[in-house]
């Protein structure tokens, strides 16, 4: 009962979403066609605005569009793109896998910096090794993503040429190039996310250690290393990863500037691309998708916690 | 609320006061274009340089800091004012209200935050008109969430539902009592919305989505500067520091404001504290003793001193012998049981004194050592099985460790002795029972399950801290009976600590009694019962609930803080026979006979009236 429940209000989540989308195209002021076809300052040709406004469907009421539009996205049509006639549901999951791998092996780096150097720091709470981790992490968390990338490709790719500067290639044509590609962007997107992982795992540590099964534990003669380990780190991880999944869904969209730094062909440039052409139904397209999985996600994430703990069920 | 530290003000301020006095600083125009001269390294009159088209690189900066500090500045008041208004209608008015802006915040947050913004760029175009509605749209989600959930933390407190029994209007009461309430959670998101701002606004700039060029902004100087980093990555450098700098200054201003708002004390660092060795020649002895505990004093440093809420306390158990330590909440019975073991809270450490167990002493034993101990020779039952059971490993599996931890044996067999240790301590189906989790079971399964665990190495010493007060009372009775017939088939000391007396009666051996910290009379447990020496005895009798069902007699007052102690008799406060001397002097432990110590001055007049009571009775 709970679970059709829950899963009933995302669908609403992401009728809703949809719709927003929708109508905030149509709420610009002005003609939408004549805005796309007035870059450059020069006044279009009548003839062509009625062509595109004709092709938008702009000419039909617009609850004919809306529905159109839903009965499309129901069917997985997302219309076509205004720039190449490309379709729009194909471009997007060309795209959206190579982001999901590129925000994959950030969460990898993210989870094998953040979590131990955060166990550490909560051990020697106070001490010189907790205040250098700490400083180290609020200063990675302060540089914003785009100037960690900027300056790896400074030092990485062009002073050392350690690293390819950019780009993707296909595993299956080249699978060292891809992975090597891929190490700099999700190592700069991981700058920003270790440092949350790292402070979540620490307080969630220290907020652990002091419990009554902790010093259960120790009174059955259980070694340090047991005790942060299997009584300690397992009960603390529970909040570590609902901030990592949180943060996850957030990457979804969020990967934009470093995918726009190292040139990586996912689906934020995709979608940069697509607001710099005002490509309209690819923009749409886009924003739907990460909005549902997005939506998803937290779903998701909702219906593991209600098997995990009964108790989220009654809530 | 505490003060706000001054280094991370200082710096914003310093940053703020930059952006302000740019225009009078007079530096270069910053959008003054001079091909010739481009990419030309530090001058005289061009302190940083110049960038890829000759514009002055420092004249840039300051003015980039401008733009960037009055976009997110403006973003974050409005998302501030907006959202906030929104929070506190929806969290106060309830109804449609509530739904239409908890509802809004929920689909804002839909949409990750970069997302949200690139979206409505498309819409409106860049520039820096956009940027501030676009900013404080992101933010304000989080303004609403926060106002709402302190709307809802207040609305229902006395004072509010007071206020509206007075008449006083809802405008009223949300603007004098609930904005004071949170305006703490709302500066705390208002810094963090500052700082957010001035990262989305570098970054939607760097990617020409933000700022319009030609004017001044940090992220437009880090992308257009990308395309020479290689030759002359000064440029570049430049507006990477200070966007750096200022991030950095605003997440410390924003994690001053929250430890100033949500205070938590300092987190203590060590797990366990050793006392220093005792000098060479001076050495301990028990004979006949199990553990034997002399004058241990615990020590806990609090702000500004030290308090010892453990004083002077010594104890011995003898094989097969239960000791019975009872007192109120505060009388330090607990503290004295886990500073044996080394399991005393963070904060405390023991201070002086010595806890002699076969020879060792266990407050001089390096952990390593005392680990050996732990869980083996020396067992210990916490009071709630709840909380001191590990709620992610099932029943089995934690017995299971104790006794892979100790002994080596296969792991297939310490599986069998924990479901016959289960069986032992009456759980019915215990091979069932051992792939439980602890929130499967009821509470006296559990604390059975707790001390099947204890007594799985078969301990010489079992200490059981307040094991029957989390259980009712048909179950503490069973508790009760099984820790008793443990202890006759294992001949097992047993040290019992409780604050009920009709506990004692039924297991102990010998009483202590505490109070605020030390022992106020120890001796056999009919002798106690029959004529107590001191008042606080007397009195916690006769609180305990009569068997002839009269009417308890509480005992007047509280248990004194360690800090607060008074300079005579700790008890005298409270106490019905106290005289002059009585809170002059502080009374000194008296040997009264065999096996029967007591701290009051008074002992002999007590021992009087309790002689004539038994001759009345």
């Amino acid at each position: 009962m709970w679970v059709v429940r829950r899963i009933g209000v995302a669908f609403v989540l992401v009728w809703i979403v949809a719709s927003i989308v929708f109508l905030a195209i149509r709420m610009v002021p002005g003609d939408p066609a004549e805005i796309m076809l007035s870059q450059g300052g020069v006044s279009p040709d009548a003839a062509i605005i009625a062509e595109l406004r004709d092709q938008l469907g702009l000419e039909k009421s617009i609850w004919v569009q809306y529905r159109d539009s839903m009965r499309g996205m129901l069917k997985g049509d997302l219309g076509v793109s205004l720039t190449d006639q490309a379709s729009v549901a194909r471009q997007v999951f060309t795209r959206l896998p190579r982001t999901l791998e590129l925000i994959g092996f950030a969460a990898l780096f993210s989870v094998l910096f953040g979590v131990p150097l955060g166990v550490l720091a909560a051990l020697r709470r106070g001490g010189w090794l907790d205040r250098v981790v700490m400083a180290l992490s609020g200063l990675s968390l302060a540089v914003p993503v785009f100037v960690v990338g900027t300056l790896l490709v400074l030092v990485v790719a062009q002073w050392l040429e350690w690293l390819p500067a950019g780009g993707y290639t296909p595993l299956a044509r080249d699978p060292a190039r891809h992975f090597a590609q891929m190490v700099m962007p999700a190592l700069t997107i991981a700058s920003s996310l270790a440092p949350v992982l790292l402070s979540m795992t620490r307080a969630s540590v220290i907020d652990v250690i002091t419990r009554d099964h902790v010093r259960t534990a120790r009174a059955k003669g259980a070694s340090p290393p047991r005790v942060v380990l299997r009584h300690v780190l397992r009960n603390a991880l529970m909040p570590v990863v609902t901030v990592l999944a949180l943060h996850l869904g957030t990457l979804l969209g969020g990967t934009v500037l470093v995918e726009y730094v190292f040139n990586y062909p996912g689906l934020s440039g995709l979608l940069v691309d697509s607001v710099n052409a005002r490509d309209y139904p690819m923009v749409q397209g886009v924003v739907l998708v990460i909005s549902v999985l997005f939506v998803a996600l937290n779903l998701a994430m909702d219906l593991i916690y209600g098997v995990l703990d009964p108790r989220v069920r009654r809530a | 609320m505490r003060r706000i530290s001054t280094l991370p003000v200082v710096a914003v301020g310093l940053i703020a006061f930059v952006a302000l006095v740019v225009p009078w600083l007079g530096l270069p125009d910053p959008v003054q274009i001079d091909v010739p001269h481009r990419l030309s390294g530090p001058s005289w009159d061009h302190w940083l340089g110049r960038d890829e088209v000759g514009r002055d690189i420092l004249s840039r900066l300051l003015w980039g800091a401008r733009s960037s500090l009055t976009v997110a500045l403006f973003s974050a008041v409005i998302a501030c004012l907006v959202g906030t208004t929104l929070g506190v209608l929806g969290g106060f008015l309830g109804g449609l209200v509530d739904l239409a802006t908890i509802r809004l915040a929920d689909i804002v947050l839909c949409f990750p935050p970069l997302l949200l913004a690139l979206l409505v760029v498309t819409l409106l175009g860049p520039g820096a008109s956009t940027l501030i509605p676009v900013i404080a749209l992101v933010y304000m989600p989080g303004f609403v969430r926060v106002a709402y959930a302190g709307v809802l933390g207040v609305r229902h407190l006395e004072y509010v539902e007071a206020q509206r029994a007075l008449g006083v209007g809802s405008a009223r009461i949300m603007l004098r009592t609930v904005l004071p309430n949170i305006s703490g959670p709302v500066m705390v998101q208002f810094s963090l919305a500052m700082a957010s701002a001035v990262v989305l606004e570098s970054g939607l700039s760097f990617l020409g989505l933000g700022v319009v060029p030609p004017a001044p902004s940090w992220g437009l100087m880090i992308g257009a500067a990308r395309s020479t980093m290689a030759q002359t990555p000064l440029p570049l450098l430049w507006p990477c520091i200070a966007l750096t700098i200022t991030v950095l200054s605003m997440n410390a201003l924003c994690d001053a404001v929250r430890s100033a708002v949500d205070p938590h004390g300092a987190v203590p660092r060590r797990l366990r504290w050793l006392l220093p060795p005792l000098p060479s020649g001076l050495s301990l002895a028990a004979k006949g003793a199990s553990l034997a505990v002399r004058d241990l004093e615990v020590a806990i440093d609090a702000k500004d001193a030290e308090v010892r809420p453990v004083r002077g306390v010594s104890w011995e158990v003898a094989p097969g012998e239960t000791l019975a330590i009872v007192g109120e909440s505060g009388s330090g019975k607990s503290l004295s049981g886990l500073a044996v073991l080394g399991l005393l809270p963070l904060v405390a450490r023991p201070a002086a004194g010595a806890a002699l167990f076969e020879g060792r002493d266990l407050l001089r034993l390096d952990e390593p050592a005392l680990r050996h101990l732990r869980g083996a020779d020396i067992a210990m039952v916490f009071q709630d099985p709840m909380s001191s059971l590990n709620p992610v490993h099932r029943i089995g599996t934690q017995i299971t460790e104790a006794i892979l931890v100790h002994r080596s044996v296969s792991r297939r067999r310490a599986w069998q002795e924990a479901v016959e240790l289960l069986a032992k301590v009456g759980i019915p189906d215990a091979a069932r029972r051992a792939r439980s989790f602890p929130h499967e079971l009821s509470g006296g399964m559990r604390q059975r399950a707790m001390i099947a665990m204890a007594i799985a190495n078969r301990p010489k010493l079992l200490i059981a801290d307040e094991p029957t007060t989390a259980l009712d009372v048909t179950i503490q009775a069973q508790v009760l009976e099984l820790l008793a017939g443990l202890k006759a088939e294992e001949g097992m000391g047993v040290v019992f600590i409780t604050h009920a007396l009709p506990v004692v009666a039924e297991i102990a051996d010998r009483v202590m009694v505490m109070y605020a910290g030390e022992v106020v009379e120890q001796g056999p447990v009919a002798e106690i019962f029959a004529r107590p020496l001191h008042p606080y005895t007397a009195a916690l009798l006769r609180s305990a609930p009569p068997e002839d069902g009269s009417l308890p007699q509480a005992i007047p007052g509280t248990v004194p803080l360690p800090q607060h102690l008074p300079p005579g008799c700790a008890f005298a406060p409270r106490c019905a026979h106290r005289q002059a001397a009585c809170e002059a002097t502080h009374p000194a432990l008296e040997d009264v006979g065999p096996d029967r110590v007591t701290r009051c001055l008074r002992w002999r007049d007590m021992s009087a009236t309790a002689q004539t009571q038994q001759v009345t009775a």
